[in-house]
């Protein structure tokens, strides 16, 4: 009886312990998306985007899809120029949502905005953000395709006037030049699409996945960070590319501009200074904890979030103004996503504390918190 | 330590992954195949305790002592105890080595989560878990998830897995249920409930986790089924319905 008792409580033991593995909605499960403008901060946290109001923290509105319970939102959500905003799900239906939070609806205890459209036809999860180039919404998705929606079309039901087939998943959020959307992909490669014709205008490898987006120079230059720890030059025309710096490990983040000089970090917490007029590395420093977010450029100096939970102030020549850890009263954060700044306000989700989203100043005191209502 | 034990078991994947030309389902066979072998010695125990615990229940003296001591069940157990050590047998000997397979399931499902990374925070993970001294994995991420008609790193959607899982577990059940001559045989008991238990919650996985999971149960049971027959031990009258076992 006790070697019965003993199997079937292991069996159930290895049930748990492999259902709590699964991911499900356990916050933790990959990082948040976030975005603001003057009055809100766009929250994507797993199953629920919020709009948080930046005067004082509080949730103004939260947004779940009742219809599909295990949709999941990490993506980061992008507003359009009428108040839209569009999250896509990373699992269940892998649906693209348009949010009007000028439309709120009471949904039990909370606000719950309307949803102005959807589009149900994606093969994969929504990872990557969208691009909104002249009313037209560019959103790759990480079954390979990027889709482009007319904005102004009023379908509720969203069809995509093109589905440009790239291949591999599409994790990073494009960017334009005006005239072309460029593309990466976990699958080594980097896309120019043409943004009128939405022809594809080269099409090229590199030996490694690209996780972040590319950053376009002010000499119209394409720089992007890879797996095979290389920074990329890409001729934005040709396509043709060569590298340019070697880092220390991985490169995940997006890099930024500040002039001619590029700002990116590794996955050894290396945040390097490049200077793209004659290819020099400027400098590189090693604050700590890996990096996975962009730098962000406030007042003169720049703002970076590393893993180990803190937030620096980094001066253009490499010394650190301030930092400050990001956390409760516990733990420290983990701090994978780009902060955001709205006013004079630096936003910063974290994973792992008890608070969603933190709000600091500009010298990196907390002014508030944001904690989800139940 | 079990992040070691999770990095151990990516690592190999991976390796084989790349030796075969990046195909993660004959990866996941290849990986169950030398997981069957390195535990090869704690099968044969599990099948050798199990044989030892079904002949106690025919022997005389055993039958002996839960006849004298059925109301006094204290006594009862110091007997058993002493029985057992007496001929040298470990009763927990037949269902340890099955439940040392569970850490090996959920390493091996947290690996192919991790070699697959569906998200960020995976792949990030990934990137930690591999020894760059032993793999060079920069042209291999991302893994080419697909397997026949299958996304290894979700659920497979048309329940055929799952029906296969649940199949070759109760296959596997059946063949290895010693016969049993005792109608009072608590371990027969116990065997005949798990050769239903088992394939439901294993087929019960298999429709929930990554079908890439699917793949190793599939995989282990067939290695497992070949295992008894080539040893002899399987007993093939147990797949026919008990009418036909007595003709038989």
């Amino acid at each position: 009886m006790r070697k019965k008792l003993l199997l079937i409580s292991m069996v159930l033991l290895g049930a748990v312990l492999l259902s709590a593995c699964a991911g499900g909605a356990v916050r933790g499960t990959t990082w948040p998306g976030l975005t603001a403008d003057e009055n809100t901060a766009y929250l994507a946290d797993l199953s629920l985007v919020f709009g948080i109001n930046l005067k004082d923290g509080k949730e103004a509105w939260r947004f779940s899809d009742q219809q599909d319970k295990k949709a999941q939102f990490y993506a980061h959500p992008v507003l359009t120029p009428d108040g839209l905003v569009i999250v896509g799900s990373a699992s269940g239906k892998h649906i693209l949502y348009a949010l009007d939070p000028s439309d709120l609806l009471v949904n039990g205890n909370f606000k719950s905005p309307a949803v102005e459209w959807t589009f149900t036809g994606a093969g994969g999860p929504w990872v990557a953000s969208s691009l909104i180039v002249n009313d037209m919404l560019f959103a790759p998705n990480s079954d390979g395709n990027l889709y482009v929606f007319d904005l102004n079309d009023g379908q509720s039901q969203k069809q995509p006037v093109k589905v440009i087939e790239l291949g591999g998943r599409l994790w990073a959020q494009p960017v334009t030049d005006g005239e072309r959307v460029f593309v990466t992909s976990l699958d080594h490669s980097v896309s120019a699409v043409d943004v009128e014709s939405y022809s594809v205008v080269w099409h090229d490898d590199i030996s490694a996945a690209i996780p972040g987006s590319p950053a376009i120079g002010p000499d119209g230059n394409l720089y992007v960070g890879s797996l095979a720890s290389q920074l990329e030059q890409f001729n934005p025309e040709t396509g043709e590319h060569k590298p340019v710096l070697e880092a220390k490990d991985w490169i995940w983040s997006t890099p930024t501009f500040d002039g001619d000089t590029l700002y990116f970090g590794d996955l050894k917490g290396n945040f390097y200074s490049f200077n793209t007029t004659d290819a020099s590395l400027n400098w590189s420093v090693q604050p700590d904890g890996a990096i996975t977010a962009s730098a962000i450029l406030q007042n003169d100096h720049l703002l970076l979030a590393t893993e180990s939970g803190n937030i620096y102030a980094i001066d253009k020549d490499g010394s650190v103004l301030w930092f400050e850890q990001v956390r409760d009263a516990k733990v420290n954060g983990k701090i994978y996503t780009t902060p955001v700044t709205a006013g004079d306000l630096i936003l910063v989700a974290p994973l792992g504390t008890e608070f969603y989203l933190a709000a600091l100043d500009s010298n990196g005191r907390q002014v508030w918190t944001f904690v989800p209502g139940k | 330590m079990w992040d070691l034990f999770i990095s151990i078991f990516i690592n190999v994947l991976l390796w084989i992954y790349n030796a075969i030309g990046q195909n993660f389902g004959i990866a996941i066979i290849l990986f169950t195949i030398l997981i069957r072998i390195v535990t090869w010695p704690l099968n044969a125990q599990q099948m050798k305790g199990a044989k030892a615990m079904q002949d106690m229940q025919n022997d005389k003296e055993w039958q002996a002592i839960q006849k004298k001591y059925a109301k006094d069940k204290e006594k009862l157990a110091q007997e058993q105890m002493r029985v057992y050590r007496e001929k040298g047998i470990n009763p927990f000997g037949s269902c340890l080595p099955t439940l040392i397979q569970f850490p090996i399931i959920i390493a091996l499902y947290q690996s192919i989560i991790r070699a697959l990374a569906a998200t960020p925070l995976d792949l990030l993970k990934l990137s930690r878990s591999i020894n760059p001294a032993f793999l060079d994995v920069t042209d291999l991420i991302p893994l080419n998830s697909k397997f026949l008609w299958m996304n290894l790193g979700q659920p497979e959607p048309y329940y055929i897995l799952a029906i296969v899982v649940a199949a070759t577990t109760y296959i596997q059940s059946k063949l290895t249920l010693p016969p049993s001559t005792n109608p009072n045989d608590q371990s027969a008991a116990m065997g005949q409930s798990m050769t239903i238990t088992m394939p439901l919650m294993l087929g019960w996985f298999a429709l929930t986790f990554p079908s890439g999971l699917a793949v190793y149960f599939i995989t282990s049971n067939v290695l497992g089924i070949i295992q008894y027959a080539a040893q002899g031990k399987a007993n093939w009258s147990n797949l026919l319905p008990k009418s036909m076992r007595k003709e038989s």
